[in-house]
């Protein structure tokens, strides 16, 4: 990583330019420069999003370039990030497998992104409703047992209205997504605070049989208690009549979903289009 | 770079007399944020020994506390070997740390200057020193120079000091052309419509917008102070609260007003990011008029941006998330 002198001060002076002769594997462009600024500035995206932004980005810097097949072009850009321990993490909603796209921090354990955001009770808030999100059989904590909690916090003392209302402030900074009164991870917290929460409640945790990352909701085996996302399950399982359990073996006994498909969704928003309502979207 | 390296000098200094200052008055109530939440992590009240409230300057994030032994062994190291030892070309005693250390906090301050950024904070520099470059303080020029260096080439992101007076950094964007990104992405949207709204009823006033009179702009779109918007939340807080944060608006009490009474201006952040020519495309848009039936207001945005082409080309024109639709 010792760089000369001069050569520093000549880069220092030309930030913009492609560096000639670069350390890295990948060749950083203006391209991957704006997507990364944008990307870094919506913090979650879904793919949809993502591939518009990334036309955008050729759109304004560079037309006559074909653009780069999306995988690969984040491929690319990752390569380059390696060295600075962040990526672009793709992940997926957990009940619907959409794909969602953030740029994460691979070197911190600590949730340092949204420290700087609440105050100390409302963290430690946080922290209870995780705890009993991960300790919970479905994945989701009830407001009522959140809320019960709130005499146990750290900091200054919170009122139950008040709690309602920093779980509500959580929703809408996407770390909590609500159903019905309860509450479960986005999908945005479960792509950036993954290290975290696996090193931090170990026994705990549960990991999906087929994909091997966190799971929050998903389906379990009865049998012998293996658990899968419900859109693993859906890819597993998916011309398969008699499902079966990956592990045991035993007949699966929980509804196969559908497997997410981006062209019928465009399909199903187009038509919707002209309805105000807005749909409550599962992230 | 090498003005502000002597600016950093400066600030560093200032950010230790600020430092103490702030030890001996804690929680001022006009601090953006209070130190102990910025070195609060949800790993920190279990893992540190010390209580997170009395923002001290002792209990630094769980990364940087594990590095805090290594600084002084080498130091110790250094002291021994130092006679038997050249004197390293530009740092005067003690040795510096290992230039992979550096490189690893050049890394934190990266994410964190972004992450900053992202949510639209100030960038402060006695936060960053006390937040991240925490004992490695010494070589903070250097730390400094390195994340700068990432951001440009990486980010096509310039980390600049914007004010030596406030310290503030932001990061501006480096990237030609300097032209405002075309934010497509619908979730987005709402928010600058919102506040193109009302920063636009400012400016064609000519003077600070009354509370009433914005949300009776508001009714427009159907927005009530008391009413929850499926998309905005709170509105009210919204405005009052988290645009303020921002420093889109600013919301201040009218004086020798009984009972009292509110009224909107244009933040700093508005005035560096949104140009009046904006606000009249945007009033064109939204009433289906020319920009020209409001004469003296596109006299004045004229203006602007003719002032803004003549001005240095080399000058920075901060990002913004105003959509050109």
């Amino acid at each position: 990583m010792e760089e000369g002198r001069a050569e520093r001060r000549r880069r220092t002076e030309a930030p913009s330019h492609t560096q000639g002769g670069t350390r890295r594997t990948g060749v950083m462009t203006d391209v991957h420069r704006r997507f990364l600024q944008l990307l870094m500035t919506h913090g979650v995206l879904e793919e949809w999003d993502v591939r518009r932004l990334q036309k955008h980005c050729y759109r304004v810097h560079d037309r006559t370039a074909a653009v780069e097949e999306l995988e690969d072009f984040i491929n690319n850009i990752n390569s380059v990030l390696e060295s600075l321990y962040i990526e672009i993490k793709k992940g997926a909603t957990e009940d619907d497998g959409r794909p969602v796209y953030a740029l994460v921090n691979l070197a911190t354990t600590s949730v340092s992104k949204m420290a700087s955001d609440f105050a100390e009770n409302e963290l430690d808030l946080f922290r209870k409703a995780l705890e009993l999100i991960i300790d919970s059989e479905t994945g989701f904590a009830s407001s009522t047992n959140i809320l019960n909690l709130v005499d146990q916090l750290k900091g200054k003392k919170m009122r139950k209205k008040e709690a309602e209302q920093v779980l509500q402030k959580f929703v809408q900074n996407k770390w909590l997504i609500e159903k019905e009164g309860e509450f479960t991870l986005h999908s945005r917290a479960i792509l950036e605070m993954e290290q975290y929460i696996r090193e931090t409640y170990p026994d705990a945790v549960k990991i999906c049989n087929i994909c091997h990352s966190l799971l929050i909701q998903g389906q379990s085996c009865e049998t012998c208690g293996i658990r899968m996302h419900l859109p693993c399950v859906a890819k597993y399982f998916q011309s398969n009549s008699e499902p079966r359990c990956p592990h045991c073996n035993d007949y699966w006994p929980h509804e196969i979903p559908e497997i997410f498909d981006p062209e019928k969704e465009r399909e199903a928003s187009t038509s919707k289009a002209n309805r105000k309502s807005l749909r409550s979207r599962q992230h | 770079m090498s003005e502000q390296s002597k600016d950093v000098c400066d600030l560093i200094s200032a950010a230790e007399a600020s430092n103490s200052e702030a030890h001996r008055s804690p929680g001022g109530p006009g601090e953006p944020s209070p130190s102990a939440s910025q070195a609060a992590t949800l790993a920190g009240p279990e893992s540190r020994p010390s209580g997170p409230t009395d923002g001290s300057l002792a209990s630094p994030p769980p990364q940087a506390s594990s590095e805090e032994g290594d600084p002084k062994a080498l130091q110790q190291a250094t002291e021994e070997g130092r006679a038997h030892q050249a004197p390293t070309a530009a740092q005067p005693a003690p040795a510096p740390p290992a230039p992979a250390q550096l490189v690893q906090k050049a890394h934190e301050l990266m994410w964190y200057v972004l992450v900053k950024d992202q949510k639209r904070m100030i960038i402060w520099f006695p936060d960053m020193v006390k937040d991240v470059i925490g004992s490695y303080k010494k070589w903070c020029r250097s730390i400094l120079r390195r994340t700068s260096l990432i951001l440009a080439r990486v980010f096509g992101l310039h980390l600049r000091l914007t004010s030596l007076h406030t310290m503030e950094f932001s990061l501006v964007k480096a990237l030609e052309p300097e032209e405002l990104d075309r934010v497509a992405l619908s979730n987005r949207m709402p928010m600058t419509g919102l506040l193109l709204m009302i920063l636009s009823l400012i400016y064609v006033k000519g003077r600070g917008a009354r509370e009433s009179a914005v949300w009776n702009v508001l009714r427009i779109l159907g927005l009530r102070p008391w009413k929850k918007h499926s998309t905005f939340g709170d509105v009210r807080k919204l405005i009052t609260e988290e645009f303020v944060r921002q420093n889109y608006l600013k919301y201040q009490r009218v004086p020798h007003v009984e009972p009292p009474e509110y009224e909107f201006f244009w933040g700093s952040r508005a005035s560096r990011e949104i140009t009046k020519m904006q606000i009249m495309e945007f009033l064109a848009r939204v009433f289906k008029k020319d920009p020209q039936a409001w004469p003296s207001r596109y006299r004045e945005a004229l203006e602007e941006a003719r002032a803004l082409r003549e001005a240095d080309p080399t000058a920075y024109c901060p990002r913004s998330s105003v959509s050109e639709d």
